[in-house]
């Protein structure tokens, strides 16, 4: 890892309307998990955790975190002046890989422990498991658009399709899926800790398995890409 | 013409009259400028005039888009039924994930481009003020939009038609659905292209936007679902007025008899929906309207 | 040390050779890269400085083959014609996080060396978004210096610079040749390559048209035949006296009128054109050169 590129990812990351963007995702949940606990009882509305938390905010604050610190530059080619440099390429690659890791832990899991606790205190453990769940899946999450970013300048897009079309709109249809959606094995996870989540069905093992790839394969990916970046020309 | 020198002051220096005459011949108003950016803009918007590649995403969406509606006219004729086992109207908010990654992803097509790649100074520098561009940009979005939302609307009504289910109902059905797909296309255009004509990211507008329109819709829909539960249903009446696909559920509910939760009742409660509805639109365009006043401004 | 070397370096996209064949050798001192727009200039320099792999051949430094290896940048600064998209940075907050990239013992120190050199002390503290084109060049300059490379390649530094700071950046890339440096840049324009360098390589159509000494080269450009075309009021008279002229090597007949001819020693050629005629008892109305654009002595490079 290399402390200079983290600086510049962070700067990149959090400077100005993306940094507020991303802080408003999460902002929007916890301010909503508030009001309902201002006006209703505990536990009520605890879906949201999962609905909008979960499901939504955490993978969209993942897609935003990965891109930021890699797309802008491989999409107008200015990464060559930080990677023209006696720095190993797969070494930048986890360096931006951890900013918006942490990113994401910070700003999509954490969130998810923060309403969970709002909306019901007296069963923590609930919150606790979402919180981890959120946790391996943001993992997870952000190494695969990071590998899209390196691969592709439509990263965004690409992601947004398997989150919202793959893991939400089929995913919904097809069980089948869970076997290959980051969302489930994460809430696979999060059932391990807390029987009040629903479990997807694929098994501990396989979730932990299948995120531990994943995550490995697409940062080992990403910087393969990055060893093997191209200047084009202009025209 | 012969070549004349036309003699400059001082000594040495001529310049010669070649003949060169600038062009004086008869020109198109703006509005043929503007119509012309209408069309080139709403065919952009599918991938049309651009690479192959951009043809993908546009496509691919108004295929799965238009999928369902396939499969139901299949399923009514396979099973010989005597109504649409979807609604018109319920469709669009049954696709709202489609509906939002085609504009949140082809918005910035129209907007951003232009921007990051300063092209917009050449656009300006014709005889076209800004707001007649950010009109026509608008307009194009605004009408892919509604290609998107119309083609499975007309796709279930021919398929309802042939199978001929009550002519005069069915037609009914569709054009209200028809004037409840303007209304929520007028609210997306409006917020995608807004959206798109700020950011010069096109990664961050796509976000961006649909950050606003699902997870938007996502908090108002919790917190109707709460309030239908504790029986608070004015609560979740106010707040489906904040979220685009809720305005368009509260509309659906009041024009035809879909179920959503918590509908607005009352002929004020319902009128301020389809008001706000109307008033988000006209915010959107005026926003980019201002937008792009700013950067002809520079 | 710092020697750049290509065997037999070709590279292809799918059907398009953007690279031909080429074998050269870019040594200590300047070396001017010269070739029309889309000879292949970016794409001999992205090899060079290891940002595309060669279809076949090799690209080495020193003997180390270059794609894939980041060690190379120890030696090599590169300026890329790309634009510096980190406007959110002060001028000294990029030159600086160059420095530490390159894991220089001091950073600040070398940082500021490197403003000093391409005089951009000053207006460093401002960010980037604000520079002009000639400062944020100056400042991607520095940024390829600040590790002091014995080898910089630079891919169009010139282009969209003001006339004052192109004599700048020129006589600061004559400084670095002189210093022992390798300084590889590209140029489109012939000009710019004449004020700047010694060495030459020409490239057109993705194939190395010409190598060498700089005076040798435009010797050779200036020494090929030069196409004329000559009006007159007997144009066959006129060719069958210019044929047995020594200077002469072909001549042809226009289907509309004029005679097309080829020479090869220009001076002589002018002293004898005006002789033959009146012998003759031709009247000249117009003689016009044909072939003075870079381009065409480009392709008579090529078609050699």
């Amino acid at each position: 890892m290399n402390s200079t590129i983290i600086r510049l990812s962070t700067q990149a990351l959090l400077g100005r309307r993306r940094g507020l963007v991303l802080a408003l995702i999460p902002a929007v949940v916890i301010a909503l998990a508030v009001v309902i606990r201002a006006l209703t009882e505990p536990g009520t509305g605890y879906e949201i955790v999962d609905a909008i938390g979960f499901t939504l905010a955490l993978p969209l604050v993942a897609l935003l975190a990965s891109s930021a610190v890699l797309g802008p530059e491989i999409d107008d080619g200015s990464i060559v002046y930080l990677i023209a440099k006696p720095v190993p390429r797969r070494s930048v690659v986890l360096s931006k890989y951890v900013v918006a890791w942490l990113a994401t832990l910070a700003l999509g899991a954490l969130p998810l422990l923060l309403a969970g606790l709002v909306l019901d205190s007296s069963e923590p453990s609930q919150a606790v498991a979402w919180a981890l769940g959120g946790a391996v899946a943001g993992t997870t999450y952000t190494a695969l658009f990071l590998a899209l970013a390196a691969l592709t300048r439509h990263a965004v897009v690409i992601g947004l399709l398997f989150v919202l079309l793959w893991e939400g709109l089929l995913g919904g249809l097809l069980s089948g899926i869970r076997w290959l959606a980051i969302g489930a094995w994460g809430q696979e996870i999060a059932a391990s800790v807390s029987d009040a989540v629903t479990a997807p069905g694929t098994g501990l093992l396989y979730a932990v398995l299948a995120a531990t790839v994943l995550t490995v394969g697409s940062v080992w990916f990403a910087g393969d890409r990055l060893r093997s970046f191209t200047l084009r020309g202009d025209e | 013409m012969p070549e004349q020198p036309v003699p400059r002051t001082g000594a040495s220096g001529v310049i010669h009259d070649l003949g060169y005459r600038p062009y004086d011949g008869p020109r198109n108003g703006s509005g043929t400028i503007a119509s012309a950016l209408f069309l080139s803009g709403f065919r952009n918007a599918f991938g049309l005039g651009r690479s192959g590649k951009s043809k993908v995403l546009p496509f691919l969406l108004l295929a799965l888009n238009l999928l369902p509606a396939v499969i139901i006219v299949g399923a009514m004729t396979l099973f010989n039924a005597n109504e649409l086992p979807l609604g018109y109207a319920r469709y669009a908010s049954a696709t709202q994930i489609l509906v939002s990654i085609f504009v949140a992803a082809q918005a910035p097509v129209l907007f951003s481009r232009d921007l990051r790649h300063g092209s917009i100074a050449l656009y300006l520098a014709r005889p076209l003020s800004s707001a007649a561009y950010a009109v026509a940009r608008w307009a194009a979005l605004l009408a892919a939009t509604l290609v998107f939302l119309l083609v499975p609307i007309v796709a279930l009504y021919v398929g309802a038609v042939l199978a001929e289910l009550d002519f005069s109902e069915q037609t009914e059905e569709a054009a209200k659905a028809a004037l409840l797909a303007v209304l929520l296309a007028l609210m997306l255009t409006g917020i995608s292209g807004l959206i798109a004509s700020v950011s010069v990211r096109r990664g961050f507008a796509v976000v961006a936007t649909i950050a606003v329109l699902l997870l938007g819709n996502g908090v108002v829909t919790a917190v109707q679902g709460i309030s239908d539960e504790q029986g608070e249903l004015r609560v979740g009446e106010v707040a489906g007025l904040f979220s685009p696909y809720s305005l368009y559920r509260g509309g659906t509910s009041a024009l035809t008899d879909e179920l959503f939760l918590t509908p607005p009742t009352g002929a004020v409660m319902t009128a301020a929906y389809f008001a706000v509805m109307v008033l988000v639109g006209i915010a959107g365009l005026a926003g980019i309207v201002l937008r792009y006043r700013r950067i002809a401004g520079r | 040390m710092g020697t750049i070397s290509l065997e037999a370096v070709s590279r292809w996209y799918g059907n398009v050779v953007a690279v031909n064949g080429i074998t050269m050798t870019v040594g200590p001192g300047v070396t001017g890269l010269l070739g029309p727009n889309g000879a292949g200039k970016t794409t001999l320099i992205a090899l060079m400085a290891g940002f595309l792999s060669p279809s076949a051949g090799t690209v080495t430094l020193d003997g180390d083959t270059i794609w894939r290896n980041t060690e190379v940048y120890r030696t090599i600064g590169l300026v890329p014609e790309r634009e510096i998209s980190f406007g959110y940075l002060t001028g000294r907050q990029f030159v600086l996080a160059n420095a530490e990239l390159h894991g220089l013992t001091d950073p600040g120190a070398a940082c500021q060396r490197a403003l000093e050199v391409v005089e951009m002390v000053e207006p460093a503290s401002r960010r980037i978004g604000t520079y002009s084109k000639g400062m944020r060049q100056r400042v991607k300059l520095a940024s390829a210096l600040v590790h002091d490379p014995s080898v910089l390649l630079l891919d169009e530094p010139f282009n969209g610079v003001d006339p004052r700071q192109r004599l700048h950046l020129m006589a600061l890339l004559q400084r670095f040749g002189a210093e022992g440096r390798t300084v590889l840049f590209s140029s489109h324009i012939l000009e710019e390559v004449e004020q700047v360098a010694r060495q030459i390589e020409v490239v057109v159509s993705g194939r190395h048209a010409a190598s060498g000494d700089f005076g040798e080269i435009r010797r050779l450009m200036t020494d090929r035949p030069v196409q004329y075309v000559v009006v007159s009021d007997d144009d066959r008279t006129l060719a069958s006296a210019l044929i047995s002229e020594p200077s002469v090597v072909a001549v042809g007949l226009r289907p509309r009128g004029g005679v097309d001819v080829s020479v090869t020693d220009l001076g002589e050629f002018a002293h004898r054109l005006p002789r033959v005629a009146r012998d003759a008892r031709v009247r000249l109305v117009e003689l016009t050169p044909t072939d003075e654009s870079l381009e065409s002595v480009f392709s008579y490079l090529v078609g050699r």
